[in-house]
């Protein structure tokens, strides 16, 4: 019951979606790419997309400073 | 002001004249330099050769080159052998890809005592190539405070004696733009470098570069801040320089291929007018839409890079700060610029100093101002972070260098090592703002225990150590300078990497060589040494060619195409990258692809690092880190992230934290991460073809083509 964000292990729950995982994660930067299992899920689906148990996700910042 | 002027106009002394024809520029090069001894008051041009086209390109690559041959290992900052060289690039000047009007300077610094280089925005740079000179090389000390007037238009460059009075920037530009424009029109086809009275009195002295903005019809202020460039440029006696140029036009830089550029410039306006809105915000709060997330992701520095967070920074967080900006329309410091990241604060009154009570309009602030002179001093208050940045800009005064200042010395105030008999009254706490704009007041006007601060963090830690009784050991530790250079403001200590970033830059910890913290810390892209070397190679190298073209490196990576979502190393921005490769290739109409394009970074890279051995520093011990960026040094520090750190004991260094006091726990820490970094400094290395004392192999400046013999001499004395 464990998925792996940007490669640490965060417990898994019941309808996980990517916003709320974002929420959980304290990612508030505006400009974060959402990958789960590989594959990049637009910003309009991450309300309603449901992470699964077990899902590898990569929440990349896109941002290199001043 | 007019009759100031008249009287300004009437003193007008010319001391040296030069006439010239302005060089037609041809695929963004004019093919001659300027050259002015002040001592002599020599006025000269000199050839751009195919070989420095070649190999250091133009900017921050003719500056050093010159420089190279200007000074010698014995030479010091102010010295009259010292030069400052003012270079844009040859991408400098196109009007229709944003951030293409960036000027790079280099000197010897007064606060290294190496090679010291700085961008800035402003109309400087492109009016002067567009004049006929690729660079500005300025050697020799006047005798008095003079001004160096060059005049596009007329082919004409003068070194003249001015009744001026040179102590507020702000003031001088208005007053020069007035004096050298023919008419209210021709305002916008002057600009002015100059710096105020703190580059007098102290080793940050920055300078201000102008651009006129004829709807505030002000003369706006950009910044080439670090390493006391100010102070070199007013210890040679140069009250002001001014370049007057009418004839910008689409086409001045006379491009290989218009069309090219047209188009590439069309397609990034566009994303930036589709995107800006709902990514950064660089239109309506420029780099201050740093603020809040810094904070939110623990990164703002605090109380001299202690914390990376604070429950009061809402006072100062990006929307504070966007609501303090006045016209609220985009805003560019290079025509054509369509990210527009520049903002100001107009009709504001400053509460205290000399221009207490008067209208004056603040450029900024932006974010660094606003983290260093605020955040790191523990001040969260906006009323005196942009009263801050106007005086530190006026006085010239470097914000970042004169944040970390301040904030050290709170630091010191409040562990004893300073007191107020020390400083002459001032209770320099964290979070007293009123001492700490009189500090800015008396670095600014050299009184007081302002000349002390002055001087920089690693002067003051001697100082501190030797007058004061203060522990040399910690002084070391919370002393955010590296080369002499104070920090920018950025809490490393959770990004290996960036740690890296900042200790191993060529001119000292300053960010626009690599900014890898989100990449390491928060995306966990750099998951092992190799990964973090590769990073701390691609990165400087690839960030080091803005400063050869004379670009801004804001619209490479603060707007981000649709096509990075799919894009195999999105953290470069692909698409941007080759915006770049044919932008070069349009102006100059030569064929080089990505890899070239690092290769000629590259190049110069490797050069400042054998112009910083020749100087006596840049090997091993010259990249080591005060420990405040790698770690926690006290107990504090320590238990303010009790959890975080507690658990990395656990999990990565394989200590249980139970049972032992915080002090065995800092120690154990400390242990770790400094056995990371030196690690670190070891796969850099390798990686960037440096033996282990960080000196270039020669057989790297072989395959990078610049094993003159000069340089290979310097080298061998290292291998």
């Amino acid at each position: 019951m464990v998925i792996m964000v940007n490669g640490k292990q965060i417990e898994w729950e019941e309808n996980l979606t990517i916003k709320s995982l974002l929420k959980k994660m304290n990612y508030t930067f505006p400009k974060i790419v959402v990958r789960v299992n590989g594959k990049v899920v637009e910003q309009k689906k991450w309300a309603e997309f449901k992470v699964p148990d077990q899902a590898e996700v990569q929440a990349h910042h896109l941002i290199a400073g001043g | 002001m007019s009759v100031l002027i008249e009287k300004m106009r009437s003193s007008r002394k010319v001391l040296a004249a030069y006439h010239y024809v302005p060089a037609l520029i041809e695929r963004g090069y004019a093919g001659k330099t300027l050259y002015i001894d002040l001592t002599n008051k020599n006025i000269e041009s000199k050839d751009v050769t195919r070989q420095m086209k070649d190999i250091f390109v133009g900017g921050k690559g003719f500056g050093l080159w010159y420089l190279w041959n200007a000074v010698t290992p014995d030479t010091k900052w102010n010295d009259p052998e010292n030069e400052i060289i003012i270079s844009p690039g040859p991408i400098a000047g196109i009007t229709q890809y944003p951030g293409s009007g960036k000027s790079l300077l280099v000197t010897l610094s007064p606060l290294t005592d190496s090679v010291m280089d700085s961008n800035v925005g402003g109309f400087f740079g492109p009016y002067l190539k567009f004049s006929g000179w690729d660079a500005l090389e300025i050697q020799g000390k006047a005798d008095k405070d003079v001004v160096v007037f060059i005049d596009g238009d007329n082919g004409r460059v003068t070194i003249e004696e001015v009744d001026l009075d040179p102590s507020a920037s702000h003031l001088l530009s208005e007053q020069l733009t007035e004096l050298m424009a023919e008419t209210e029109h021709d305002k916008k086809n002057i600009s002015v470098v100059s710096t105020g009275s703190g580059a007098e009195h102290t080793r940050v002295g920055m300078l201000n570069f102008s651009f006129y903005d004829l709807r505030r019809k002000v003369a706006r202020l950009k910044q080439a801040g670090r390493g006391g460039i100010g102070t070199v440029f007013r210890d040679k006696k140069l009250a002001a320089l001014v370049v007057r140029f009418s004839g910008l036009s689409g086409k001045s830089n006379n491009p290989a291929d218009p069309a090219a550029i047209a188009r590439t410039g069309v397609k990034i306006t566009r994303e930036i007018n589709k995107f800006d809105d709902t990514q950064f915000r660089m239109r309506q709060i420029g780099t201050a839409n740093l603020m809040t997330p810094m904070n939110d992701y623990d990164l703002l520095p605090v109380h001299n890079f202690k914390y990376g967070s604070h429950k009061d920074a809402a006072g100062i967080s990006s929307e504070v700060l966007r609501s303090r900006f006045t016209q609220k329309m985009p805003d560019g410091c290079w025509v054509g610029c369509a990210l527009s990241c520049c903002k100001a604060v107009d009709n504001f009154v400053p509460k205290t100093g000399p221009f207490k009570g008067k209208k004056v309009t603040v450029d900024g602030p932006e974010y660094e101002n606003a983290a260093g002179l605020g955040s790191n001093c523990g001040i969260f208050d906006a009323d005196y972070v942009i009263e801050a940045n106007f005086y530190c800009d006026t006085y010239g005064l470097d914000t970042i260098s004169t944040g970390t200042i301040i904030a050290f010395i709170m630091e010191c105030f409040e562990n004893d090592i300073l007191n107020e008999t020390i400083t002459g009254g001032l209770k320099l706490n964290f979070g007293n703002a009123e001492a700490a704009m009189e500090l800015i007041h008396q670095m600014g006007q050299g009184r007081g225990f302002g000349k002390v601060a002055g001087q920089g963090v690693r002067r003051m830690k001697k100082i501190f150590a030797e007058e004061y009784g203060g522990d040399p050991a910690f002084l070391q530790d919370i002393g955010m300078e590296n080369k002499g250079l104070e920090y920018s403001q950025y809490q490393a200590k959770e990004s290996l990497a960036q740690q890296g970033g900042y200790a191993l830059a060529n001119k000292g910890p300053q960010h626009d060589e690599a900014w890898l913290i989100f990449m390491d810390m928060v995306n966990n892209q750099l998951p092992t040494f190799e990964k973090k070397a590769e990073a701390l190679h691609y990165f400087p190298m690839f960030r080091t060619w803005f400063g050869l073209q004379g670009l801004c490196k804001l619209p490479w990576n603060d707007i981000i195409p649709e096509s990075n979502a799919i894009a195999d190393s999105p953290e470069k921005i692909p698409e941007h990258v080759q915006n770049y490769v044919d932008l070069f290739n349009a102006v100059t109409g030569k064929n080089i692809d990505k890899d070239e394009m690092i290769r000629q970074s590259e190049r110069v890279y490797n050069f400042q690092r054998v112009f910083n051995l020749r100087m006596g520093f840049g090997t091993r011990e010259h990249d080591a880190a005060p420990y405040r960026a790698l770690g926690p040094v006290t107990e504090e520090e320590y238990e303010s992230r009790q959890d975080r750190y507690d658990k990395q004991l656990k999990e990565d260094v394989g200590i249980n934290p139970e049972g032992m006091s915080t002090d065995a726990k800092v120690a154990a820490m400390r242990k770790y991460r400094q056995g990371r970094y030196e690690t670190l400094i070891d796969v850099v290395y390798k990686r960037r073809g440096w033996n282990e004392n960080g000196v270039p192999t020669l057989g790297h400046l072989e395959n990078l083509g610049i094993d003159f013999p000069e340089v290979v001499e310097v080298v061998k004395k290292h291998l």
